[in-house]
């Protein structure tokens, strides 16, 4: 029977969140292609295979010295292998920096159309539709591969993670992995610093909307000062050097749930949504009515932050 | 060294954006410029040739409009451009890109390192840099935070989740695409921008480069989210807002 296999991510000894979710992926998608539901593993040895197996009726295991550690090169060859030896339809793999690293080139390696960044799959007439985002999440757009095999990246979040409960099989499947042109060195860390704002209850974050590290300044360090709270950025504010990386918020940066996360001049795109969209009670000050801030906000002001905050604080 | 930079010009994702027949954007009401990322790989590219020699070179897919962009390059450094304007290219996708990216590089020849953006800020795709490094047959390295080239040999940092970077060593030729934040972009200067209109930019067609790549997926219809929490938006001027946000974060929230 044809698979839909979704590609297993790890880090530390550890299966990630997403590789749950896409296990829900594999086994919806299958079910409604008439298809078999499975993931496959790139290790040095088995221990997560069998961890996996959990949550999936068949697993299939790469295993192999050269992948003991993530490399793009390494990654291919093994779901090349697994591909052309499976009867394999379909490939799902995370939209993280491993899975973006690695996804084009696996689709160019089985000669498959690749759809990325999906939040949905739907099988219409046969053929698998993907809704993906576009234009910073303000318009989503749908597109379906010309090939017989396809790949596709989904989002954190576009599936459930799905619940451990089954014992599935643990099948090797051989790969010679030769010719990996990079060489890691080792993971540092980059955003060191003395403070931690995931321990804030409330949180007063500035994006791009900010304009200068002045401003910002002004706006958002003086009320999360006022509020008796951290202040944070998105990822513009970091990169332009306003505020220092260990106070951003997002995939990149730290994950916070506060009491009060508010967000100031963030468009809220979904690698700063992915950070923050735990906090209890969200408030978004945005310019921009269609800003996809607003669809996670609990309360929203479309006005000009720098009227409106020291208009806050007035009443503070 | 010989860098080809990648760049694509997008819509400013401030827009007001129209859709028309559920299939573009009403681009009309848009002002388009260089995509984010593309303009960090300009830099990145502009400082490997200040420090040790070479050329840069500005490869483009892209209607008419996208020559202003290309001149925007021109203007903070870059030496001359490719500008492959043909609709054969605008309506295939990622793969057609790709592969069309791939024929003008090899026409420039001797390209030793080629740097992109990781994404373009309208398709978010993430795809084309990493298609175009297979097409090349050459590593590829995506979320560039820092990058070293001594020689041939290049020790560059790859984005991780929760601020972590993982620290790669690998050999030119490559496909490096950057992620934002790994240098501060300049602005073009008046003398820049006046050099800028006299740079080669050589236009052409798919077909003038060999390239006729088909696409590999096809594009349905767009539309706008639906949201299924929207804000309850507090209306008035900032004033009569911001007081009636207090209140409520105060009394109905209970978060301050």
């Amino acid at each position: 029977m044809a698979k839909i296999v979704a590609i297993a991510e790890h880090r530390n000894g550890k299966l990630t969140d997403a590789t749950l979710e896409l296990c829900k992926a594999a086994k919806e998608l299958a079910g409604a292609l008439g298809a078999e539901p499975a993931v496959a593993i790139m290790s040095k040895d088995d221990t997560l295979a069998k961890e996996v197996a959990k949550y999936i009726p068949l697993v299939l295991s790469v295993t192999n010295a050269a992948l003991e550690g993530y490399t793009a090169d390494g990654y291919t060859q093994a779901i090349k292998a697994v591909v052309e030896t499976q009867d394999v339809k379909g490939v799902l793999v995370p939209h993280s920096y491993d899975g973006v690293d690695y996804a084009a080139k696996v689709a160019m390696a089985i000669g498959a159309g690749i759809v990325s960044n999906c939040n949905k799959a739907a099988v219409e007439g046969g053929s698998v539709v993907f809704t993906r985002n576009t234009y910073n999440g303000k318009i989503q757009e749908m597109k379906k591969v010309n090939t017989d095999k396809f790949v596709a990246t989904f989002e954190k979040g576009a599936y459930d993670m799905e619940a451990a409960g089954g014992a599935g099989t643990v099948t090797a499947v051989s790969a010679d992995i030769a010719n990996v042109r990079t060489k890691s060195k080792g993971i540092i860390e980059t955003m060191a610093g003395a403070v931690d704002i995931s321990q804030a209850k409330i949180i007063v974050s500035g994006g791009r909307g900010c304009k200068d590290a002045d401003k910002y300044k002004d706006v958002i360090v003086s009320l999360a000062q006022k509020l008796g709270g951290e202040y944070a950025a998105s990822r513009p504010v970091v990169d332009s050097g306003w505020t220092d990386p260990a106070r951003q918020v997002g995939q990149s940066g730290k994950t916070v749930a506060p009491d009060l996360y508010l967000a100031a001049g963030i468009s809220g795109a979904i690698q700063h949504v992915a950070g923050m969209k735990g906090s209890k009670c969200i408030v978004a000050i945005n310019k921009d009515p269609e800003a996809p801030i607003f669809n996670i906000a609990t309360y929203g002001i479309v006005g000009d932050l720098f009227e409106v905050i020291p208009a806050m604080k007035e009443k503070l | 060294m010989k860098i080809a930079v990648c760049l694509k010009q997008v819509p400013d994702m401030e827009s007001k954006f129209k859709i028309l027949e559920d299939k573009k954007i009403d681009e009309s009401q848009i002002a388009f410029k260089i995509n984010d990322f593309d303009n960090y790989a300009v830099e990145a590219a502009l400082q490997l040739k200040e420090k040790a020699g070479g050329e840069v070179v500005i490869v483009t897919c892209g209607p008419d409009r996208s020559a202003k962009d290309i001149r925007q390059a021109f203007a903070m450094g870059a030496d001359w451009g490719i500008h492959v304007n043909d609709p054969a290219v605008e309506a295939g996708d990622n793969f057609v890109v790709a592969s069309t990216l791939q024929k003008a590089i090899e026409s420039i020849g001797g390209v030793e390192l080629v740097l992109t953006g990781v994404q373009a800020e309208d398709d978010q795709a993430a795809v084309t840099g990493v298609m175009l490094a297979d097409l090349m047959g050459w590593p590829h390295c995506t979320n560039v935070k820092k990058l070293e080239v001594n020689g041939t040999s290049l020790t560059v940092n790859r984005e991780l989740e929760g601020g972590l970077n993982e620290v790669l060593e690998m050999s030119a030729p490559a496909v490096l695409t950057v992620q934002s934040g790994i240098n501060e972009p300049r602005y073009p200067t008046l003398p820049g921008i006046m050099k800028a209109k006299k740079k080669r930019l050589d236009v052409k067609k798919a077909a003038d480069i060999g390239a006729s790549a088909a696409a590999k997926t096809d594009f349905i219809k767009m539309f706008f989210p639906v949201s299924e929490h929207k804000a309850e938006i507090i209306q008035g001027d900032a004033a009569t807002a911001a007081a009636k946000l207090v209140e409520k974060l105060k009394n109905e929230a209970k978060v301050i």
